[in-house]
């Protein structure tokens, strides 16, 4: 039994630093106790957060591995990525378009484009009642538009913890993150959480309504 | 059982799709932090957890077709995680020590619930012993080693190996009792 005993405390040590546990032998005996350790070990506040390193090496290892693709210092960067991919750009962007209208009022009833930017189609002004949202997929740009009392709002799809998918939750009215049960209002405000990392507003997107579309600003 | 398909056999979504690429970066970023997630909690360390979830979309990524809809991609990375960490206890330990419930790979388009872990814990802790819940309180929440967790007990470090086994022992039998 101090055979069992010492052993399964070398694994939890393994474990408890994060350590791949060694093997051992006739761990059948044991199964049930190592399963209550691993089980117990979630209850740590960082467990099953990925590191954004890993994240982003093996993306450029699947890059090599299964593309035949060399890593470009153009391609992606690990904080665009977990920004929400092309969004961040995209608003990065839309900011441009804000700063030089105020700069130059001469070209205010002009569209300033930043270059490789356009206006994409993403929902009918009519399939968005007041007080609802719906999902968009530009290709590019993955996001909601919501119509909150007349006002269209286009938000990033990404959560900006670590980049899950979020999920329109339509009956409570708000966005939902899969990966650990935090939520945005559609106005893209942190509703709640329950990770210790301070979670950041969803990015808005630059929108507009043109006969009877709702247009978002994407490159 | 070995689910993974074979090389040569049909895979899950060889679906004819004309000579469209899958959009293989966006797949990756939509689905690694649950799929990780998924893993750590079954292996319950970043090292396995990091290592299974390479395994995952290296193997699934190339077999996969742009034609498959996002609760496709999902069940098909889930099941390909099934089987991976199945080898994976199958090659450290020979017995399953965790698996991935079935009715997460059937589950249409959903990521994998984001159930918090934390209050069957509680309530498994609840239910233990007081000596049992301290050192398992002491071990996984403080994180103490098993020194610091004999010298707050006022106990010898082999006793607390003893309580410490006893005690993951007790808590296994709970967790079957107290259900998800």
């Amino acid at each position: 039994m101090s055979r069992r005993i010492g052993r399964v405390s070398r694994w939890v040590d393994d474990l408890l630093h994060d350590r791949s546990p060694r093997r051992f032998g006739g761990a059948e005996e044991d199964a049930e106790v190592l399963a209550a350790a691993i089980e117990l070990q979630s209850a740590s506040p960082s467990a099953g957060l990925p590191d954004p390193q890993f994240i982003e090496s093996l993306r450029q290892r699947i890059a090599r591995e299964t593309q035949g693709e060399v890593p470009m210092s153009t391609r992606v960067s690990r904080r665009t990525l977990l920004a929400g991919g092309g969004l961040a750009v995209a608003t990065a962007a839309a900011g441009v378009v804000i700063g030089d209208r105020l700069a130059s009022p001469s070209t205010a009833q002009k569209e300033l484009l930043p270059i490789g930017a356009s206006w994409t189609a993403v929902a009918h002004l009519s399939d968005l009642p007041e007080g609802t949202a719906r999902t968009f997929d530009t290709g590019s740009v993955r996001g909601f538009v919501a119509n909150r009392g007349g006002a269209i709002v286009a938000l990033s799809g990404v959560c900006t913890h670590l980049g899950c998918v979020l999920q329109l939750n339509a009956t409570a009215r708000r966005l939902d993150c899969p990966c650990h049960n935090a939520a945005f209002g559609f106005d893209g405000t942190v509703l709640f959480k329950h990770m210790p990392d301070a979670l950041p507003p969803l990015p808005k997107l630059e929108s507009r309504v043109r006969d009877g579309q709702i247009e978002v600003l994407t490159v | 059982m070995d689910m993974r398909p074979q090389p040569g056999e049909p895979g899950l979504f060889h679906v004819i799709d004309g000579d469209r690429p899958l959009d293989w970066e966006r797949v990756y970023r939509d689905h690694v932090a649950s799929i990780y997630r998924l893993l750590y909690l079954k292996v319950g360390n970043q090292h396995d957890a990091e290592d299974l979830t390479s395994q995952v979309f290296l193997e699934a990524l190339p077999r996969l077709r742009s034609s498959a809809s996002g609760g496709e991609i999902h069940t098909y990375l889930v099941m390909t995680a099934r089987t991976t960490l199945a080898g994976h206890w199958r090659r450290r330990l020979g017995v399953q020590v965790t698996t991935i419930d079935e009715s997460l790979v059937s589950a249409e388009g959903q990521a994998p619930p984001a159930a918090d872990p934390l209050p069957r814990i509680r309530r498994i802790l609840a239910k233990l012993p007081p000596n049992y819940r301290r050192v398992l309180e002491l071990r996984f929440l403080e994180r103490c080693s098993v020194g610091e967790t004999a010298t707050r007990m006022g106990i010898s470090a082999g006793n607390a190996r003893v309580v410490q086994y006893r005690a993951l022992q007790r808590a296994a039998e709970l967790g079957q009792e107290v259900g998800a």
